[in-house]
């Protein structure tokens, strides 16, 4: 009998301190993917900047390069061209994070998942 | 002796097992007492908590992908008033480092309001300065223990996302600007707040660390692509801030459209603003109209207008291109006597003619023959006196005054003929004459090209105004319009490419009286003829070189037009020709 009870309450202890790591394994994720996500948005505006209209003329003329006057500009008929279009940031393959769900084992303590098997077999 | 162990053992076990049971008696007992009821709602009231949360506001990008406003890092520097060793050695690094003053600082840190554990020293601090101060931190922590006296101890850092504006000026009228509350001012930013903004979500979260809980999808605020061209913005910026200064205007606006779809490629004003620093706001504008005078302000466009008197009339079959007019240099309307600009008579002329000269008494005149009824229909189907629809905040409508207001009298049908009299801002020209160079469709000017969200692109369609005068019409005033800039060598047109447009020269009423001296100098026009793709507006504001719009604005169109050309990737006419017959 008490090594019965001792078996239950190590199991439950491990499941407890298993869903506790998850918990805060999630906060941890969570926590890095915002962070990343105000990297990856710090980045691309500090690239931006980098790139901007006057930053490219001012290294355009350190280069040695001058705005082209509209005399010197030869347009040659190439088949097949296409001009291009506005930019399309559409993406497709982005992951679709609003599919997801925490599963049961990691917020069902151990006499929910109890109930829920005892219920599901129509124990009372 | 065996026995007698056994009767220990039996009554240690008993004594054992009654203490157990006395144990679990007393926890039965305590948790269902009333206290234990108390216990468990006050624990139940904080085992959770309402948390929002906030999506990051959608960015803002230029046809061509380059990023117009977007997020920068910075950062909450604050002080946890629990583990603070060294309030001197904090106040006197942030001091320093941000500029702050040693005594404040010390003062809060010091004396704290009651009842808190954190204070905020410092927001929205560049990322360079807290990087350096946690790394002072960190050096101090390292060489002296924690706790000790000179530690920055406590000092903390939070990092958030701040709105950043790389192209700093550039295209500021258009952009407009987010304050740090995350509400947006002007421009694209006001108008589609709501959009770029997104939806917070408030989530009932467990305060117990252990407890895993659902994170919420918070979707991204809405990213925008605008139709604006990042190097012809900029390109139209830098020939506006030279012809302020090559002919002495005072302000300045250029608007470059592509005529068949309203995508504004263009918008350059004379007065910009380094969104990155938005409390600068007052230094730059005088008045929330000088923001974007382009939406905004409006004035008397002068002659410009002379181009809807004219499809009005052919439209309404008033005149033909060849119907002639004998011009005396005068002519009598509502008891007032209307002159030509130079005050001389032009003796016979056709329609072109009195398009090529600009002549008031010939645009009088043919006013009068269409009839008050007919000449203000076509105005008001123009839109002049009409919001125009434009997609940015702080569009004004102008005034047209028509039969019956109290305040128009027979003589303004002849003045508005010709452009005065009448209220209108460049945009409303800009749509208005877009009729003339689309067809006779009427396109509705914007600046959002397409909408992103969760990863999917949604292009917005062209919106068309109405159809004010016929394709023929249309046609007609065009061929008109290009013949007479070329029969007078305009110093409008653009070498390679047939051009078509109208020059401006408007008095400026001070005080209900035309201002002889002060004049708004304008040209509208748009190419190639044939087929247009763009279509240029240029208004300079009292000029000081020449008042007349042909000697300043019209230049200025002509070298807007050429570096359009080039940058919109426009061949010649006659490549375009060749390239259209194989």
């Amino acid at each position: 009998m008490v090594v019965v009870f001792a078996m239950v309450a190590a199991l439950y202890l491990n499941v407890t301190s298993r869903t506790a790591i998850a918990g805060r394994d999630i906060q941890e994720l969570t926590d890095a993917i915002a962070s990343s996500q105000q990297v990856s948005s710090d980045l691309q505006t500090q690239l931006a900047g980098l790139t901007s209209a006057a930053s490219m003329k001012d290294r355009a003329r350190e280069l040695g390069f001058r705005p082209m006057e509209p005399d010197e500009v030869e347009y040659l008929v190439v088949p097949g061209y296409v001009a291009p279009q506005p930019i399309n940031l559409s993406s497709s393959a982005l992951p679709q994070l609003s599919a997801l769900t925490i599963p049961p084992e990691y917020n069902q303590s151990l006499l929910d998942w109890l109930d829920e098997n005892f219920s599901s077999r129509g124990i009372q | 002796m065996r026995q007698q162990y056994v009767r220990r053992s039996q009554f240690l076990a008993g004594a054992l097992a009654l203490f157990a049971l006395a144990i679990i008696v007393q926890l039965t007992r305590i948790q269902n007492s009333p206290e234990a009821a108390i216990f468990r709602q006050q624990a139940e009231n904080y085992a959770y908590e309402w948390k929002t949360f906030y999506p990051n506001r959608g960015e803002i990008y230029d046809r061509n992908g380059r990023l117009l406003a977007g997020q920068k890092t910075v950062y909450e520097i604050g002080v946890d008033l629990n583990t603070v060793t060294d309030p001197h050695a904090i106040s006197f690094a942030v001091s320093n480092t941000l500029g702050m003053d040693y005594n404040q600082i010390m003062n809060v840190l010091q004396s704290p309001p009651e009842g808190i554990s954190y204070i905020v020293i410092a927001d929205f601090v560049e990322a360079h300065n807290a990087l350096y101060l946690q790394e002072l931190k960190k050096a101090l922590n390292d060489e002296a223990p924690t706790g000790s006296v000179g530690g920055l101890t406590g000092l903390q850092f939070k990092a958030h996302p701040q709105r950043s504006y790389p192209e700093n000026a550039l295209g500021s009228n258009i952009l407009g600007f987010v304050n740090r509350e995350g509400r947006g001012y002007f421009g694209v930013e006001e108008k589609y707040n709501d959009l770029l903004a997104g939806n917070p979500v408030q989530v009932l979260v467990p305060t117990d660390p252990n407890k895993a809980f659902e994170i919420p999808d918070v979707a991204d605020g809405t990213t925008l692509i605008l139709t604006i061209n990042r190097d012809l913005q900029a390109a139209a910026e830098d020939i506006l801030d030279d012809s302020l200064t090559e002919y002495g205007a005072t302000e300045g606006v250029i608007i470059v459209m592509d005529p068949q779809n309203g995508e504004l490629l263009a918008l350059a004003t004379s007065r910009r603003m380094d969104l990155n620093k938005f409390w600068n706001y007052d230094v730059v504008y005088n008045n929330a109209t000088d923001f974007n005078p382009v939406i905004s302000k409006t004035y008397e466009p002068g002659s410009v207008l002379k181009i809807l008197t004219m499809a009005a009339a052919l439209d309404s079959n008033t005149v033909a291109p060849s119907t002639t007019y004998l011009d005396t240099g005068s002519i009598l309307i509502g008891g007032v006597t209307i002159q030509n600009w130079d005050r001389n008579p032009w003796g016979v002329q056709n329609m072109i003619g009195c398009l090529q000269h600009s002549l008031n008494v010939c645009m009088v005149s043919i006013a009068s023959q269409m009839g008050a009824s007919t000449f203000y229909g076509y105005m008001d189907a123009f839109g002049l006196g009409h919001l125009t629809g434009v997609d940015m905040s702080g569009e004004a409508a102008g005034r047209l005054k028509i039969p019956g207001d109290s305040d128009w009298y027979p003589v303004d049908l002849g003045t508005n003929s010709f452009g005065q009299g009448v209220a209108v801002t460049p945009i409303q020209m800009m749509a208005a004459t877009s009729a003339v160079a689309n067809d006779g469709r009427m396109v509705i000017p914007h600046v959002l090209y397409a909408m992103v969200r969760e990863g999917r692109q949604y292009n917005v369609p062209a919106q068309y105004g109405g159809s004010p005068i016929s394709t023929q019409t249309a046609d007609t005033l065009s061929e008109m319009l290009a013949i007479s800039l070329e029969s007078e060598s305009s110093l409008a047109l653009v070498p390679g490419y047939r051009v078509a447009g109208k020059t401006g020269t408007a008095q400026i009423p001070v005080n209900g009286l035309y201002d002889s001296s002060e004049t708004n100098a304008s040209f509208i026009g748009w190419g190639p003829v044939d087929d247009p793709q763009f279509m240029i507006y240029v208004w300079l504001e009292k000029p000081s070189t020449s008042p007349w719009g042909s000697d300043t604005a019209a230049p200025v169109f002509s070298e807007m037009a050429q570096k359009a050309v080039i940058l919109l990737d426009i061949p010649p006419d006659t490549i375009r020709h060749q390239i259209a017959a194989q």
